[in-house]
């Protein structure tokens, strides 16, 4: 037996997980002593707190050279410390606006921020983890605390429902996904990722007596069933179906932590898993595949927005179709050069990746994280401004009316709406525009040329929906009897921060993309 | 602790049972030719059968207690190919920790809250039945795949030392401990979060 040495510097990519965790247990601690009446406002500073310090460490990791820690069960590289900046960022955030909400609805309690916290670190944890088993369980203490932070209100019939489907297609995604792990490890006698891709391209590699290859079959099997545990996560098209239901049951700051945190975690883990063991198998087959995703998710997600009246649920299909995008950028990290057989939608001779293209493509898959992370977090933040407890059950809490005449009752609102929806839309001078011309510049650059075009278009349509809700806050007179919006400090702060955010990377995005400019960014052996 | 059954057994050569593999060869026991497989196989195939319908029986049966019920059955059935596998502890593990413990829990929650109806009747509609399909064509292709796999004996099938200390607890204690670190405290993370996040679901109002 060998007792395993650490040092400091095995632990530095974990601190910021610890800090969270640590901040979570201190609150379900302190909520032992406080009355049902007491403020607790103080929690989600607190939380709040946390997130900052967390995210300070990251950011300290960005600068630290890339290694595997922890006996090679994780790795410290910049993809994956940027990460947890930007989970940390948006968790940060949505814990500002779960107070004023949680305050309205008298549901305010410690679990509810030490879930969001155990979340955040589940989170932080998925993107590092470098090995199959680790991946596993970090990606169940996200999911696990997302499923109980989706049922925290159970007021109607929506909550349960939306909580009950995400459980279930979770636990079901989660299963296919260990399943497919299971094969490849049956193929590969490996867990670690590091040591996997040599050791698939040897499996599939073995002849058999007739001349075939006996693991093949089994090695793909495997991919498409981790492949299909992702793409339940990040809501791609055709895995998409539990999200408008899950996002609109969902109370609206958990919908924001969800549409951020839980979606860019898993993006990371995706690329960290398939750039590990794509390069085992032909790399036409990740191309295909993500290029297909990213075709179907860009086009159905926006075309699926376009009719929705409900704020709510439009902003649930714009998180798919927001999915699409990052996956253009998973698909261009596979494109293979000339010999491309198959080319989605290329019209030019695909050109392949080369070694800075591919930094390229994680700025550009970073810098979109980070910008949906703060936009959507405070488009959703408007919605918990103007959501009131008494039309929950109703239905139509979060129906367009409900943003009309906003431009003259709330014109600090209605301007920080505005600039959330610009940003969704890719109009400068906002952090979603910059964000999508580093994507499609990347994307354009390794030869998905057609692609690119598809989704400029899709997201020109997606422009549509989203000033809608511009033209009903400007140009729509406020419906008689309007509910008063009620003000919180706590979810202005989230809205001024937010917004400032947004325009802020919008016209000075050079810090941010100085700081993700990295040729090591990933951690590879 | 655990009784070791494949070494009571005569001629105890193991096999990694490569699945399906053997589903095509001759019966156990025919007129004229010896019998061709090894006790490990045959106490394979009867785990392996009755856990495939002990789990069917989890999903078909309407009674929600024969379900449970069910279920313990397959636990028990797995614990016997872990046993095979060699994995004395997991197989331990498995019969104590669910198939005694949690499912009993199960049961006690399903007595508890008494429920008798037996749920919407299943009817046949477009998207059950695209699931079927894919669910068989995932089937078929795991089959296809499975079947193509080379059977090899495991490399230390004769080594003594690594026989005698494979999958007890002392070994699968000292690996969990040492080499898995970082994964085993985020079960334990993992673990905490499920606690919690039951409290809260659970409770009827917050």
């Amino acid at each position: 037996m060998t007792i395993p040495e650490f040092t400091m510097a095995d632990f530095w990519p974990v601190i910021p997980a610890g800090i969270l965790t640590a901040a979570a247990i201190v609150l379900m601690i302190s909520e032992v002593f406080l009355g049902a009446a007491a403020s607790r406002t103080y929690q989600s500073l607190l939380s709040v707190l946390a997130c900052v310090l967390a995210g300070a460490v990251a950011l300290m990791n960005m600068t630290d050279t890339p290694r595997a820690v922890l006996q090679g069960y994780a790795v410290m590289d910049p993809f994956s410390s940027f990460l947890t900046l930007v989970v940390c960022v948006g968790t940060g955030l949505a814990a500002l606006l779960a107070a004023g909400f949680l305050q309205h609805r008298n549901a305010e309690r410690g679990e509810f921020y030490a879930l969001m916290l155990f979340a955040a670190a589940g989170m932080t944890l998925l993107g590092l983890s470098n090995e199959f088993i680790t991946l596993f369980v970090n990606l169940e203490v996200l999911s696990v605390a997302t499923y109980a932070l989706t049922a925290w209100l159970r007021r109607g019939s929506r909550p349960s429902e939306g909580a009950f489907k995400y459980f279930i297609l979770g636990a079901f995604a989660a299963a296919l996904m260990l399943y497919g792990a299971a094969l490849l490890y049956g193929a590969t006698g490996t867990t670690h990722l590091t040591d996997m891709a040599a050791k698939l391209r040897a499996a599939l590699a073995e002849t058999d007596a007739s001349g075939g290859h006996p693991k093949q079959m089994l090695i793909y099997a495997g991919f498409l069933l981790v492949g299909a545990g992702f793409a339940f996560k990040v809501a791609a098209v055709p895995f998409h179906m539990w999200t408008p239901d899950v996002y609109e049951g969902a109370p609206t700051p958990v919908t924001a932590l969800m549409s951020a945190g839980v979606k860019a975690a898993a993006f990371v883990a995706l690329v960290r898993v398939f750039m590990a063991l794509g390069p085992a198998v032909d790399p036409q087959l990740p191309f295909i595949a993500f290029s297909v995703l990213a075709l179907l998710t860009m086009v159905v997600g926006n075309l699926l927005a376009l009719p929705q009246r409900n704020v709510k649920r439009m902003l649930a299909y714009s998180s798919i179709a927001h999915a699409g995008y990052l996956l253009l950028g998973v698909a261009a990290l596979f494109a293979v050069g000339k010999d491309a057989k198959v080319g989605v939608l290329s019209s030019t001779p695909l050109v392949g990746i080369s070694g800075s293209m591919q930094s390229d493509v994680y700025q550009g898959i970073l810098f979109y994280l980070l910008g949906y992370t703060v936009t959507a977090i405070g488009a959703f933040g408007t919605i918990v401004a103007l959501e009131r407890r008494e039309d929950e059950t109703k239905g139509n809490a979060w129906d367009l009316d409900r943003f009309a005449g906003l431009g003259s009752r709330k014109p600090g609102w209605a301007l920080a709406m505005t600039v959330f929806m610009l940003s969704l839309g890719g109009v400068p001078p906002t952090v979603g525009f910059i964000g999508k011309v580093l994507l499609f510049r990347a994307a354009v650059d390794a030869g998905l040329l057609g692609l690119s075009i598809v989704g400029m278009l899709a997201s020109a349509a997606g422009v549509y929906y989203y000033l809608r809700v511009v033209v009903y806050m400007y140009m729509r007179p406020a419906p008689e009897g309007a509910l008063v919006p009620e003000r919180r400090w706590t979810t202005e702060l989230a809205l001024v921060a937010t917004a400032a955010g947004t325009v802020l990377f919008g016209v000075l995005p050079g810090p941010i993309t100085a700081l993700l400019q990295r040729t090591d960014m990933l951690f590879h052996r | 602790m655990v009784v070791d059954v494949v070494g009571f057994l005569p001629h105890a050569t193991i096999h990694l049972p490569g699945p399906f593999r053997y589903l095509w060869l001759q019966p156990i026991c025919c007129a004229n030719s010896p019998p061709r497989m090894s006790p490990e196989q045959i106490l394979f195939w009867v785990f392996a059968v009755a856990t495939v319908f002990s789990a069917l029986g989890v999903v078909v049966l309407k009674n929600p207690i024969a379900s449970a019920m069910s279920l313990v059955a397959t636990f028990f059935f797995l614990a016997g190919i872990y046993v095979l596998l060699w994995a004395h502890t997991v197989a331990a593990l498995q019969v104590l920790v669910y198939a005694g413990a949690i499912m009993v829990l199960f049961l006690f929650v399903i007595m508890l809250l008494s429920i008798n109806d037996v749920g919407p009747a299943v009817q046949l509609s477009f998207s059950r039945l695209l699931g079927a399909v894919a669910t068989a064509a995932l089937l078929a292709a795991l089959v296809l795949a499975f079947r193509k796999l080379p059977t090899s004996d495991l490399a230390w099938a004769n080594d003594p030392a690594r026989l005698a200390s494979f999958g007890s607890i002392k070994e699968v204690g000292a690996i969990m401990y040492t080499q898995w670190l970082f994964p085993f405290e985020a079960v334990s993370l993992l673990l905490l979060v499920a606690i919690v996040g039951a409290v809260v679901v659970a409770k009827s109002r917050i």
